[in-house]
């Protein structure tokens, strides 16, 4: 196994490559194996995940109730944002770790490669046990994503299955997180220093740390409910002495940290895609790795901004209000590089390009929304409002899914060998585009109006706005379908794509061949770089 | 730290330290002040200041929300 890959050689792997058939995928240690099915899953999760939300937009399409049982569309909102969080947003974002970290350090791959396979194959475990909790008595958890007490002391068996799924996919992040570090400070290849590491990887770096520490407290939380359920102990049972909202101190300490997780890796990906389409050096490098951390730190500070109308001492209530606003500076030079990244550039607008200059459109408005809401008396006005959905969404799907999205186009021809159809991508792009800011845009006019997050019914005052949020919901859901399209399209063939496919990109995974050959950078490159970015010896400004 | 004045070759002073900590919590940094970072801080250094530098900035909130409040 210790072979030499010479260039020309790259099939050699073909003489004592994996087992075929399903086989390859159940016992595979490849990183780039375990990537595809990251994203595989993660891309069928999110479908799931968006089945439920349009029956809840189906529902919401009009007052009254018609389509489903109000219990039924609790379960449908909880199943909902468990399933995306946890099912789609952060195993894509591992899926582009696993591929693309060991490319972009020059590692033959990931630090423990069998850890690897079985970080991947508890998601499955962990995703059936969420889709068949709507099978058993009493139904899926209906509780809300957040599983609050007392609510998530008081169900069935679907909340019992609920925890343990969220203990499987907790162990499945941690051991990930484990392995991207190790990865990380210890396979990069020389001459790769850490303030010379893509923005991609730093992002990860810092965000398997967070994982790392709010994990556990997660399992902690949620141990705590099952034990509350099922032996008698009384953590978040007043009756019994304990406290409902320390569950919420608890879980949201896990939580905001959680909001980061779903968004530096976007970060990193924007980050990477911003320099190549404007063909100039990321602005800032240094600036952006600091930036990340600060952001990384005061994730840690902030958590009770999620819950100001549970009762706090006016103190807290102002700490962290003033602390949650302090977010906004890193966040606010994160984007200033970015534009600055673009100012003067060369740009040109693939599809990569359009999500990731969607994304900093779209992700700011997510962000400015956040400071509206950390505003503690504006804040105890719009809690538990659609106002707050909509925030959420701005931040979630047009910050991480666009930037999903935008990293699937951008190493979809190193991935695959061939160009995706860029007219089709385009298309995806515009659709989504538009179909999210009808969907969701209307959603602050609701909030700002008083309606509700989480009711199956709602005041006839609120139905034209629904109405128009359920026809986004429904164009952007069929948008996807495009987008898969795309990509099988993309799989099965088209235009070869060159090695360096994107002229302006210049980090070392663009050095290999389209498609990556399946072992790489068994021998370290040599990696040179100039005064301002990753810059290896084959490099780009010489085509 | 070492007292005395006395530096080993790549250990940066307090100062730089907290300097350098603290334009990371704003999330800027002047590069050749940068480079300068790159050269003298030791991750430990880094790590120690960072920690200090969180709670001395808790320490700032709480002071400025109590003096809101009186």
């Amino acid at each position: 196994m210790a072979s030499i890959t010479h260039p020309g050689h790259e099939h050699e792997h073909e003489h004592h490559g994996p087992p075929s058939g399903i086989m390859r995928w159940l016992t595979t240690t490849n990183h780039k194996d375990i990537g595809t099915l990251y994203l595989w899953f993660s891309f069928i999760m999110f479908l799931t995940g968006g089945v439920m939300a349009l029956t809840i937009r189906s529902e919401l399409f009009q007052p009254g109730l018609q389509v489903v049982d109000p219990e039924f569309f609790n379960q449908l909102t909880t199943l909902h944002g468990l399933v995306m969080v946890f099912g789609a947003i952060m195993p894509a974002f591992v899926g582009f770790a696993n591929w693309q970290i060991p490319m972009m350090i020059g590692a033959p791959d990931m630090a423990f490669a069998r850890m690897n396979n079985w970080s991947f194959w508890l998601l499955p475990p962990a995703a059936l046990l969420l889709i068949t909790s709507f099978f058993v008595p009493g139904g899926a958890a209906a509780g809300g994503w957040t599983l609050y007490p007392p609510l998530s002391t008081q169900m069935g068996m679907g909340m019992d299955m609920t925890i343990f799924a969220v203990h499987i996919l907790g162990a499945s992040s941690i051991m990930g997180s484990i392995n991207i570090v190790t990865t990380i400070l210890n396979m990069r290849a020389p001459g790769m220093t850490l303030m010379k590491m893509p923005l991609f990887v730093w992002t990860w770096l810092i965000t398997a740390y967070l994982l790392l520490a709010v994990m556990p407290v997660l399992a902690g939380a949620v141990t705590m409910l099952l034990t509350d359920r099922q032996f008698g102990t009384n953590f978040f049972n007043a009756a019994g002495g304990g406290d409902p909202v320390m569950f919420q101190h608890i879980f949201w300490f896990f939580g905001h940290p959680e909001v980061y997780i779903m968004i530096l890796p976007a970060f990193g990906i924007v980050s990477q895609i911003i320099p190549t389409f404007a063909r100039k050096p990321l602005f800032g490098y240094s600036s952006m790795v600091y930036a990340t951390a600060s952001i990384a730190i005061l994730s840690f500070i902030v958590w009770a901004h999620h819950m100001f109308t549970v009762g706090m001492p006016v103190t807290a209530q102002l700490f962290f209000m003033y602390a949650t606003m302090l977010i906004a500076v890193p966040t606010g030079v994160k984007v200033f590089n970015w534009t600055a990244t673009m100012w003067r550039g060369s740009m040109t607008f693939e599809a990569p390009m359009l999500f990731a200059i969607g994304f900093i459109f779209l992700f700011t408005i997510g962000g400015f929304s956040g400071i509206v809401l950390a505003v503690v008396p504006v804040d105890i006005q719009l809690q538990e409002t659609y106002y707050v959905i909509a925030h959420f969404h701005y931040v979630l799907v047009s910050g991480s899914l666009f930037a999903l999205f935008g990293g699937t186009y951008y190493w979809l021809p190193k991935w695959t060998g061939y160009m995706y159809d860029e007219t089709l991508a385009k298309t995806h792009f515009w659709l989504s585009m538009i179909f999210f800011n009808v969907t969701f845009f209307v959603q602050h006019f609701l909030g700002l109006a008083g309606m509700p997050r989480r009711v199956p019914d709602y005041a006839l005052q609120f139905a034209d706005f629904n109405m128009i949020s359920s026809i986004g919901a429904f164009g952007f859901g069929f948008s996807q379908l495009l987008f898969l399209y795309v990509i099988i399209k993309c799989v099965r063939g088209g235009a070869k794509a060159t090695d360096q496919v994107w002229e302006g990109a210049d980090t070392l995974e663009w050095t290999l061949p389209s498609p990556a050959p399946y072992h790489t950078f068994e021998t370290p490159p040599q990696v040179s770089f100039d005064e301002y970015h990753v810059q290896n010896v084959q490099n780009v400004h010489n085509k | 730290m070492k007292g005395g004045g006395v530096r080993k070759p790549g250990k940066a002073a307090p100062l730089q330290v907290a300097k350098a900590v603290f334009w990371a919590f704003f999330g800027v940094r002047k590069k050749s002040d940068h480079a300068a970072d790159v050269e003298s801080l030791t991750p430990v250094q880094i790590i120690i200041g960072g920690i200090i530098g969180a709670a001395l900035f808790i320490g700032s909130l709480l002071m400025l929300v109590k003096f809101m409040l009186s």
